[in-house]
């Protein structure tokens, strides 16, 4: 580190920060690596730089791909031009012109209530012709406010902040009107995710200080209680059946995988081995399954599965290749929810923000529909109309009520995504729906 | 920092942008960029998976990534902070298909080099890193990832706050506050050599 870089630390912490840095300068570099990378580098950089390689003979192939593509695109839309009309009948004409999906968004007489969106460590909230988003808290008084979840019957949203590594649990009436703190400047350090109980009564937890460790709260900041695990927790826990136990991605001394607790006596089982990600499940709103993605690298397949909670048994809704073997460039599935009927499920499934696309599976395992090539973090209105998500920096809706088995309808531009605090990774972007029939 | 930076460069006082500019074309470019950054990324990918092998292999992977990605480097900033970009993102796979972030075995963790010194001091100094690694991973981690920026990948604070999408005045808070965990979570590690 650079002196002078070093001399800007607070006086009391620069011997700590001379010892490191003088820790540091001793990790060595074997010579070695450092001659075999930059020989590999060099010949890679040559074969780049070949003249045979140039930008000429690379753009003919790509200019005529991109006519083959074109010509492509055009016999497609003439064709769909062509059959559109006949279809548009034979499904007995229910489907709504565009146009009109549009205005009852705007209008509030379909999905109603707020979207919530968590963007760039602030949260929002659309306003009330949802044509644009509102920032909670814009005083920016509060910290990087990292996430929320609604209460079940959309009364309430709960929000994460967190300054200089201290987490606060907010709560907010259903219109973002007034910000209280619930655990304020809390003790337990970084706070991660929250989640409510499915009776409303409760918050759980969990602090990047020991993830090893759970809280549970009182919705009005009483009664904090601390849970030791054997497992380590990862992302994303969520309460389960009953209130009587908690699921979470994890690991324990041999895997990671997708692990259920109970509450009461710390007993772990881990559902799958084959869950990867952070946040590819999700519980049934009835709380009778458990939806996840398993990865299986031997047979290539990430599958979507639907389990009984009650029984084990499981069912795969559909499949979706991946690469086999274990190499670096796996897809990663998240932000998988149930629509609130629990007969369909979305979630995103790729792996940077721009290769991501957006899924919609039947539960009844009769179709999965890429909804969107380019988007992620969808989530389904509470009456099932409209399917909300973010691509390209802005926010789309789609509307369910006429999806046919195969295909996505087209999507409406809902409004452009707000700027946040704070450069975020996108997988911190979340959107979810008031729950619930509130008007 | 032995062999390379003991090469006489070709380019002395051509900055990073100009550098990358040129590496489009020029092999031996890329190769200086190569040369003056390695150690960076080499130390923040071994502050994160406290291995010397992943550190290599993922090292690898982000120096061939930016070689094919060159072009995409416009120079809007530091050519360190894309470099950065570009490790974060290959750090972020590894422990996807490891799952997750995983406790590193203590004995397995640490194998690091440090040619030149006598075998108890090098000792010493591995279980000091040791520890420091062990407290990074159980602190927040927004000032993990500042430390590490700043002392494993030598950035300043301008650029940590360019990667961690914060100010410069934030990202000094971050590093107080990190130093601060790693004087309590480390105390034994760190006040040793106190004099």
């Amino acid at each position: 580190m650079n002196k002078d870089v070093l001399d800007q630390i607070p006086a009391d912490e620069q011997p700590v920060a001379y010892k490191l840095d003088s820790l540091v300068e001793d990790m060595q570099l074997s010579p070695t690596f450092q001659w075999e990378l930059e020989t590999q580098l060099m010949d890679a950089a040559k074969r780049k730089t070949r003249p045979g390689q140039g930008w000429h003979t690379k753009i003919i192939p790509a200019v005529g791909w991109a006519i083959l593509a074109l010509c492509a695109v055009f016999l497609l839309n003439w064709s769909i031009r062509s059959l559109a009309p006949n279809w548009t009948r034979a499904a007995g004409g229910t489907s709504e012109p565009q146009i009109s999906f549009e205005d009852n968004v705007r209008q509030a007489n379909i999905c109603t209530g707020p979207l919530a969106l968590a963007h760039g460590f602030a949260v929002f909230l659309t306003n009330q012709d949802k044509t644009g988003f509102v920032m909670l808290d814009e005083q920016k008084t509060i910290g990087e406010l990292r996430s929320f979840a609604w209460s079940t019957d959309g009364r309430q949203l709960a929000i994460v902040g967190n300054t200089t590594g201290r987490g606060t649990i907010y709560l907010t009436d259903s219109a973002g009107n007034t910000l209280q703190p619930v655990l304020s400047d809390s003790e337990l350090g970084y706070l991660m995710d929250m989640t409510w109980s499915h009776d409303g009564k409760q918050f759980l937890m969990w602090s990047i200080e020991n993830n090893s460790i759970i809280y549970l709260l009182n919705v009005d900041g009483t009664g904090l209680v601390e849970k030791q695990l054997d497992v380590q927790m990862f992302a994303t826990p969520q309460f389960g059946p009953d209130n009587e136990s908690i699921i979470f991605y994890g690991a324990d001394s041999s895997s990671a995988g997708l692990f259920e607790v109970m509450l009461d006596s710390s007993q772990a089982r881990m559902i799958s081995a084959r869950v990867e990600d952070e946040s590819g499940y999700a519980l049934s709103p009835d709380g009778s399954r458990l939806a996840y993605v398993e990865m299986d690298r031997e047979l290539g397949e990430a599958r979507i599965v639907s389990e009984e909670m009650a029984t084990g048994g499981k069912d795969v809704i559909a499949i979706l290749p991946i690469l086999k073997g274990s190499g670096s460039s796996l897809p990663e599935s998240a932000n998988l929810s149930w629509s609130s009927d629990g007969k369909t499920l979305v979630f995103d499934f790729g792996r940077g923000a721009t290769d991501r696309a957006v899924y919609l599976a039947y539960v009844d395992s009769t179709g999965l529909i890429k909804v969107a090539d380019s988007g992620h973090a969808p989530a389904i209105s509470a009456d099932g109309r409209c399917l909300a998500y973010i691509s390209n920096k802005q926010v789309f809706l789609m509307d369910l009520s006429s999806t046919p088995s195969n295909s996505a309808p087209t999507p409406v531009l809902l409004t452009d995504l707000p700027a946040g605090r704070a450069i975020a990774d996108f997988r911190l972007d979340k959107l979810q729906w008031r729950p619930g029939t509130l008007p | 920092m032995a062999t390379f930076m003991n090469l006489e460069s070709q380019y002395p006082s051509v900055d990073d942008a100009r550098l990358a500019q040129q590496a489009r074309a020029d092999p031996e470019a890329f190769a200086e960029l190569y040369r003056r950054h390695v150690w960076s990324i080499y130390r923040y990918h071994l502050a994160h998976t406290g291995d010397v092998k992943d550190a290599e292999d993922l090292t690898s992977q982000t120096f061939m990534a930016a070689l094919e990605g060159i072009r995409s480097y416009r120079g809007t900033g530091p050519y360190i902070t894309w470099l950065i970009g570009i490790a974060s993102r290959k750090r972020a796979r590894f422990f996807q298909r490891r799952g997750s972030r995983p406790e590193v075995p203590l004995d397995a963790a640490l194998h690091l080099p440090t040619p030149g010194l006598p075998t108890d001091k090098a000792a010493s100094r591995r279980l000091q890193m040791d520890q420091i690694l062990g407290a990074l991973r159980n602190i927040s981690r927004d000032r993990a990832e500042a430390l590490i920026l700043c002392f494993f990948g030598g950035l300043n604070f301008v650029e940590a706050g360019l990667v961690l999408g914060k100010s410069e005045a934030a990202v000094k808070m971050l590093i107080s506050r990190g130093l601060q965990d790693l004087r309590t979570r480390t105390s034994l590690a760190l006040e040793v050599d106190y004099e």
